[in-house]
């Protein structure tokens, strides 16, 4: 057990698995010779081979549906995009062919994609999109979402060894996050050797009585320092982090929100077309007689994402903001 | 003895020779190919390409057999039961059988939806077909698709989507793990004129020839993408000309014969297995029907210009007279190929008419792999 990088984790999860299964391979543009746009897989293609870590030629569609190919005969294939905006250059290969593949009763797709996501000082328009808006709606993606060092190793693991097509989701900034930086629901120590995350299991990153807080990816973080600005105010928030939203741990948000009676939904996509308002009706229909107040979310700013810091600031949701629909609701 | 060879060939041909091709008088005896920059054309001799009779009466089968199935399938959405529209390769037998009849079995076919030749020559059994076609339980996708959007993994041959071009780059992959594994195998696929005007045609391509991969590209050119002849589709004179561009060889040549189809396919095929890396053959015939079945030829096709490949380039036809004068077969024998593939079409027919529809409680069953 040791505290490492959300980065260092990734790198040991592709490495273990490449180890364990010779039909893993990797595939996308400068993961090889360069280690990639983030160095996840700096030095595999020494180790490894060209083979098992292929640069492809720069055309993320002509690359993902050759990796689709090769997973259509049993090959594990993960793909990298170097910005997880990029996939819109593949959406008829995932979309349209992987996703429905299997329901089309064609075959197990045993594909991982990986998307660095979101926000990340000044990434501008293309650089910076939460890419789980595109797929949320498709069936036959799954889709992950890890926040910790510990998540991405087990889930990216539990991703290569799923028979479906996995949508998985790795957020930049928490790429280098010194883990000694981190809160500590965050700060959680990650084993050396083998362990899968299942996926559907969302994890209580702090309890509450007073209010849940629903959240998944980077805005965990503000999750947490809202929820103690709270406390220090007598309020408690009980804050999950998803983990997955697909599968989703419906159960778990279920009691929470039975438990405490209020909900806010928060993400760092845009509320319309967000995940968010799923989340929002799922409790509506299953749960309404539980609610105390009614529910709220926080999402980025109605607009592409900005490029100018205090443009990307104001689009970001922040603390600030997630401090003030808590004390609403806490007031309701 | 190989009647198609490159020693047989004719002295390099200039570029502007290529210019104004006719595909129905320049193709009639001879087929281009081109290596490196260098095109040349190479004399057919039609004594050599004769199939031993077993091979020949095979290969006759299957032709009227996708003749059959396609024109069993046309009377039955004309009676009201394929579900959708439906899409046929009349035209395209040649090219559809004898590229995948070259294909052993362990090797992977990526068809289009015009290749119900190639479907069954690779083994999809008929009632399969059907049973996909109408919606039925026993289809592959049990009513979960329609078309040739169906594969048959016993077979290995894999599924398509609506896409046109997306299922080059799906080859090149299937392409791709072969080469890594070692295994010695080829794979096939087909794409339509109007295909290769996407991105992922040229992607796939590409990733093929970087990465050296064992793929033939079949482009069934049948001279329509929907209402879009060629003029408006693409600016060389051939699409073969793409190939050196890629850095593979590049093959044009008559897709409405059969023999001359399964000649360099089988060519390619065995150079790909061989570690050569990727061909890229255009074949060329006349779609003989319209786009799917409500589509009205007659609103924008050249109707001169298809009567004449119907009456002259019909590959069912072609291949029943190339067997009668080269006595491969007597008249006899190939009517009763014909009634066999008949009857064998229209019995798979009824009992897909038997078989139940899908059961409407398990509509959201299988989206995920267990």
């Amino acid at each position: 057990m040791s505290l490492i990088t959300y980065r260092e984790a990734l790198s040991a999860a592709l490495w273990e698995e490449m180890e364990r299964d010779e039909n893993v391979f990797l595939i996308g543009e400068d993961i090889g010779l360069g280690g990639g746009a983030f160095y996840v897989t700096k030095g595999f293609q020494q180790r490894f081979g060209r083979d098992r870590v292929v640069d492809a030629p720069l055309s993320e569609a002509g690359f993902t549906g050759a990796a689709i190919g090769a997973a259509l005969t049993g090959m594990r294939p993960v793909v990298e995009y170097q910005f997880a905006d990029f996939v819109t250059e593949t959406f008829k290969m995932i979309v349209d062919f992987a996703a429905g593949n299997h329901y089309r009763r064609m075959g197990p797709v045993p594909i991982v994609f990986r998307l660095p996501a979101a926000a990340l000082v000044s990434g501008g328009p293309y650089h910076s999109q939460n890419p789980e808006i595109w797929f949320f709606g498709t069936p036959g993606l799954k889709i992950a979402a890890p926040a910790t060092a510990y998540d991405a190793k087990g889930m990216l693991k539990q991703a290569i060894r799923d028979d479906n097509p996995v949508i998985f989701i790795e957020y930049k900034k928490f790429y280098s996050y010194r883990p000694e930086d981190l809160p500590a629901p965050l700060r959680i120590e990650v084993p050396e050797g083998d362990y899968t995350v299942p996926f559907g299991q969302a994890r209580t990153l702090r309890e509450g009585e007073d209010l849940t807080l629903l959240t998944f990816g980077t805005t965990v973080l503000e999750a947490l320092e809202a929820a103690q600005v709270l406390e220090s105010e007598g309020v408690s928030v009980e804050v999950i982090d998803l983990r997955t939203l697909v599968p989703l741990d419906k159960e778990a948000i279920l009691a929470s929100v039975r438990k405490t009676g209020k909900l806010l939904i928060l993400h760092e996509a845009r509320k319309r077309g967000g995940v968010g308002g799923e989340l929002a009706a799922i409790v509506a229909e299953e749960v309404f007689e539980h609610l105390d107040a009614p529910i709220r979310r926080v999402g980025a700013a109605e607009s592409p994402v900005p490029l100018s810091p205090p443009l990307e600031k104001a689009y970001l949701p922040s603390t600030a903001k997630v401090v003030e629909a808590l004390r609403e609701l806490a007031a309701f | 003895m190989r009647a198609i060879s490159y020693a047989a060939a004719s002295e390099p041909v200039r570029p502007e020779e290529l210019t104004g091709l006719d595909f129905h008088r320049d193709l009639a005896d001879r087929y281009l190919a081109i290596e490196g920059l260098e095109a040349r054309w190479i004399p057919i001799h039609r004594e050599g390409l004769r199939p031993d009779k077993e091979t020949a009466l095979r290969l006759h089968h299957l032709l009227s057999l996708t003749r059959a199935v396609e024109e069993s399938l046309d009377s039955a959405f004309r009676a009201g039961h394929i579900p959708g529209t439906a899409f046929f390769g009349r035209g395209n037998e040649a090219s559809s059988v004898g590229s995948a009849a070259c294909l052993r079995d362990e090797e992977w076919l990526v068809p289009m939806h015009r290749n119900c030749g190639a479907h069954l020559a690779k083994g999809h059994p008929p009632y399969s077909i059907m049973a996909h076609f109408f919606g039925r339980a026993d289809g592959p996708s049990q009513g979960r698709d329609g078309n040739f959007h169906v594969g048959y993994r016993p077979k290995r041959i894999t599924q398509l989507i609506s896409h046109i071009g997306t299922m080059v780059p799906i080859a090149a992959g299937v392409a791709w793990s072969a080469k890594v594994r070692r295994n010695g195998q080829a794979v096939l696929t087909h794409i339509g004129d109007g295909g290769t005007s996407t991105g992922d045609f040229h992607e796939a391509m590409n990733f093929a020839a970087v990465q050296k991969l064992p793929l033939v590209v079949v482009i069934d050119n049948n001279q329509y993408a929907y209402k879009t002849p060629p003029s408006d589709q693409y600016a060389c004179p051939t699409l073969a000309l793409r190939a050196p561009g890629y850095g593979m060889p590049g093959f044009l040549i008559d897709g409405t014969d059969v023999l001359v189809v399964r000649e360099v396919v089988s060519q390619a095929l065995d150079r790909a297995r061989r570690g050569g890396g990727p061909a890229l053959i255009e074949s060329v015939s006349m779609r003989l029907s319209g786009h799917s079945v409500y589509d009205r030829y007659a609103d924008y096709a050249d109707m001169e210009k298809l009567k004449l490949w119907e009456r002259e380039r019909d590959p069912v036809k072609r291949y029943d007279q190339f067997l009668v004068e080269y006595e491969v077969l007597t008249p006899e024998e190939i009517a009763a190929s014909h009634a066999r593939a008949r009857a064998e079409a229209e019995a798979a027919r009824d009992q897909a008419l038997k078989c139940p529809f899908p059961d409407p409680g398990k509509v959201a069953d299988g989206v995920f792999a267990e």
